[in-house]
């Protein structure tokens, strides 16, 4: 397992640091991109449904692409549009009607307190704490997001270990194996700060989402 | 036993007819026809000659009707006079994700009050996306003294005090199965309405109920039927609940547990294993919300026998199912989440050599940011431990054409093959083309598919495929594909023997809705939703072929040339006369 190192806001500044690393410009990078996964995904897809205008034969429909579509029939654009991508990734996707075509009732499931994602904490097996808090984690130059729950963690430390087991399996080869990173974290109003700086208690109460990015020298 | 009118059949043997085949006495021909069981046996049967459609018809029990408006109660019960048991099917499939209107129809109550009067001593009532109120059940309830099973899928339009009804009223209740139902859950009180002198209950299914269950009355209900061998609780039933039950039915052959996740003690969790270990019958399991891993070994000593277990309500990661699965090596269905990971597949091809049915259903369907899941890896590695397997339905985020061609090389038995790429028109991923060659493949290896769902970026030579090689295929799902109306020409001029097709946000127009014409009299039903179709095009459908029904369903500020959805299906019963405004009978 490759060497990764998680550096958060408690360790004193090394010489390793940018200088003059700005954060806010690298979310801005960050909120344009999107995984690599699904960003190749939803191209792809526009791609896809585009060529439909260029073949000469094809009753097309072209809503997704959001351009009026010149068949007759077809005036109006469809009330179900399909998710696009936009340069706000943190907000809720529209998703179509009815798809993936998962049954009413197992969709019922997802959305209940303790729902299918919900494994309770050990520690806190009673009702009123039991529900869990799950955060999106990215980590910079890995193309999946995972979930954590971080109820299931006691502090920075624990945290960033699992973080740094979860994603090793992930770490490109690019990087050689003295890479540090940086765990940030956004809070609930909106603003990314480096996390280590507030109490544990209170930084589990604020935490929106975790983004691990590199250490730049 | 009723005696028979034996005139006509001595005629015919005293006649100069030795060559005549069919002229067995009525009470024989009916005695061997009241062997055949299925039910396309039966309607071939049927179709023999005047003798065989008379003597199926008066020995038939057993009712099946896969489209509720495709006859009318009357011409049923001038039929079938001897009916005990009738299975019914209303709405569309799509109705499961919300694509056909509210109130769109398959009430069942009209059926019920014909059957109250003809069959009096109807005894098992089986429904399938059909709408049904407390009051129908209750009518249900008091109007078959002889009333024995009864099982909703799907249905709508009920509450617990429907359920109430029936247990309190149905004397002889042997199943009471619900299912996946949009049930109106007040609360668990309808379990106490089975008097305490009712022994008989053999099947009892509340899995889908979502409230807190009297448990008491529980308790006591399974201990007094004593040949209950399906139970499947819901979540709200504890651990420690559910061993008090297990201990009272050793005999339970399916087992739905509640919620897996109570926290136990030591003494606690070995009574818990030992009472699942003393269930020496059970072959299916399921249930096992919020199962936690640490509680999934009280299942080993259990399930050495299972042949199904259900594990898509259980959130379980690779390794767990990876230390589950040894145990299980007969299991011939498994359902799980994709959780389980690649790595959670690849254990079950290690361990399942038997398997025959696999389902992945996904745990974050509606979040695309989250990638984990399964992918092209898992099937492939299912597939190579698994040759026996012919069912799968599998939600995936990537996948490509090789993967699917070693799939089905592995596994040319596939008779359904749903395969869902969750996000719509996505290519093949390494590659990058779509994904026609993958369902080329399936299509023209696995030559015994009944049932396909594609999914992806598909153009027509998909459906060239499908039309050309999918001989025996009779139910087709389509989604976010193709590129022309020659897509679907090519599967209504091919695949003879398509019964069910349903299309949703596809380029087909009405020269593909027009071009099968003679093909949808010998289908069930076409769905066509968000496609390019017309309303002209509807109304030729429908001037052309009389004996089919036309319904358009249309979305509200649509253009009023355009038919967003579209139902034809074929019936002897004409246009039906309960359609709500939302739907157009053409």
């Amino acid at each position: 397992m490759p060497n990764m190192e998680l550096q958060l806001g408690l360790a004193l500044p090394t010489p390793n640091m940018i200088k003059g690393f700005d954060l806010n410009n690298h979310r801005l990078d960050h909120l344009k991109q999107r995984g690599c996964f699904s960003n190749k995904s939803k191209r792809s897809f526009e791609q896809a449904f585009g060529n439909f205008k260029q073949d000469g034969k094809t009753k097309t429909l072209l809503l997704w692409s959001g351009q009026p579509n010149e068949e007759e029939d077809h005036k109006d654009q469809k009330k179900t549009t399909f998710s696009t991508i936009d340069d706000n990734d943190d907000e809720e996707v529209e998703q179509v009607v009815g798809w993936p075509p998962i049954k009413t009732w197992r969709k019922k499931i997802f959305n209940q307190p303790n729902g299918v994602g919900g494994i309770e904490n050990n520690r806190v097996a009673d009702k009123e704490n039991g529900r869990s808090i799950y955060v999106k984690v990215k980590m910079e130059g890995v193309a999946i997001t995972r979930k954590v729950d971080i109820r299931l963690y006691l502090s920075y430390q624990t945290l960033s270990n699992s973080l740094i087991t979860m994603f090793s399996k992930d770490k490109k080869c690019g990087d050689d194996d003295s890479t540090r990173y940086i765990l940030t974290y956004q809070d609930k109003e909106g603003d990314w700060l480096i996390a280590g700086d507030i109490p544990w208690q209170s930084f589990m109460r604020c935490v929106q989402r975790l983004k691990i990015i590199r250490n730049r020298d | 036993m009723e005696s028979f009118e034996l005139k006509r059949s001595k005629d015919s043997v005293n006649s100069d007819q030795s060559a005549h085949w069919s002229s067995f006495p009525d009470e024989v021909l009916e005695r061997v026809l009241s062997r055949l069981k299925s039910h396309r046996d039966r309607s071939s049967a049927s179709l023999v000659c005047k003798d065989w459609y008379h003597a199926e018809r008066w020995s038939r029990t057993n009712v099946f009707i896969g489209n509720c408006y495709s006859v009318s109660q009357e011409i049923v019960v001038r039929r079938f006079s001897r009916i005990r048991s009738v299975t019914l099917k209303g709405k569309p499939r799509f109705s499961d994700f919300n694509l056909v209107p509210e109130n769109w129809g398959a009430n069942i109550h009209a059926w019920l009050v014909v059957f109250a009067a003809k069959y009096p001593f109807l005894e098992e009532l089986r429904l399938k996306r059909m709408a049904i109120n407390d009051q129908s059940l209750e009518f249900l309830a008091v109007s078959f003294p002889n009333f024995k099973a009864l099982s909703l899928l799907s249905c709508d339009g009920f509450s617990t005090n429907g359920l109430a009804a029936i247990a309190t009223h149905c004397k002889n209740l042997t199943e009471l199965d619900i299912q996946e139902n949009d049930i109106d859950d007040i609360g668990g009180s309808w379990l106490s309405c089975f008097p305490e002198s009712f022994t008989s209950l053999e099947v009892l299914n509340f899995a889908n109920l979502t409230s807190d269950i009297n448990f008491d009355a529980l308790e006591k209900l399974v201990g007094r039927c004593k040949s209950m061998r399906v139970l499947k609780l819901n979540r709200s039933v504890s651990l420690e609940q559910l061993q008090r039950l297990l201990v009272n039915a050793p005999r339970l052959a399916e087992l739905g547990t509640g919620s897996f996740s109570q926290e136990l003690i030591v003494r606690e969790y070995e009574e818990l294993e030992s009472a699942l270990s003393n269930c020496k019958n059970m072959h299916t399991l399921s249930g096992l919300w919020d199962a936690k891993g640490i509680y999934l070994p009280a299942l080993y000593p259990a399930c050495t026998h299972l042949t199904f277990l259900n594990l898509s309500y259980a959130a379980l990661q690779s390794l767990e199912l990876a230390k589950l699965l040894p145990h299980r090596r007969r299991l011939k269905h498994l359902w799980v989440l994709d959780t389980v990971e690649d790595k959670g597949l690849e254990a079950v091809g290690l361990n399942c050599p038997l398997l025959e049915e696999l389902r992945v259903f996904p745990a974050d369907p509606f979040d695309d940011e989250i990638v984990h899941g399964v992918t092209d890896a898992g099937f492939v590695a299912v597939s190579f431990g698994c040759p026996r397997l012919h069912y799968v339905l599998y939600f995936c985020r990537q996948m490509t054409n090789a993967a699917v061609a070693t799939i089905v090389q592995n596994c040319p038995d596939f008779t359904h093959f749903r395969l869902c790429i969750m996000n719509p028109g996505q290519p093949d991923h390494l590659t990058n083309e779509p994904m026609d060659e993958a369902f080329g493949a399936v299509v023209k290896t696995c030559t015994k598919l009944q049932r396909l769902s594609v999914s992806g970026r598909l153009t027509d030579r998909t459906f060239e495929y499908i039309g050309r090689y999918a001989k025996n295929l009779e139910t087709l799902s389509v989604a976010f594909a193709g590129s022309s109306d020659w897509g679907m020409q090519c599967v209504l001029g091919g695949c003879p023997k398509l019964r069910k097709l349903e299309i949703r946000d596809c380029p087909f127009g009405n020269a593909a809705l027009l071009s099968g014409l003679e093909k949808y009299e010998s289908m069930r039903s076409l769905w066509m939703s968000a496609c390019n179709v017309t309303m002209n095009g509807c109304r030729l459908l429908a001037r052309e072929m009389p004996r089919l029904n036309i319904e358009v369903m249309k979305e509200d500020g649509s253009d009023d040339s355009q038919a967003d959805k579209v139902y034809v299906y074929r019936s002897i019963a004409g246009p039906r006369r309960d359609a709500p405004r939302s739907v157009l009978t053409l």
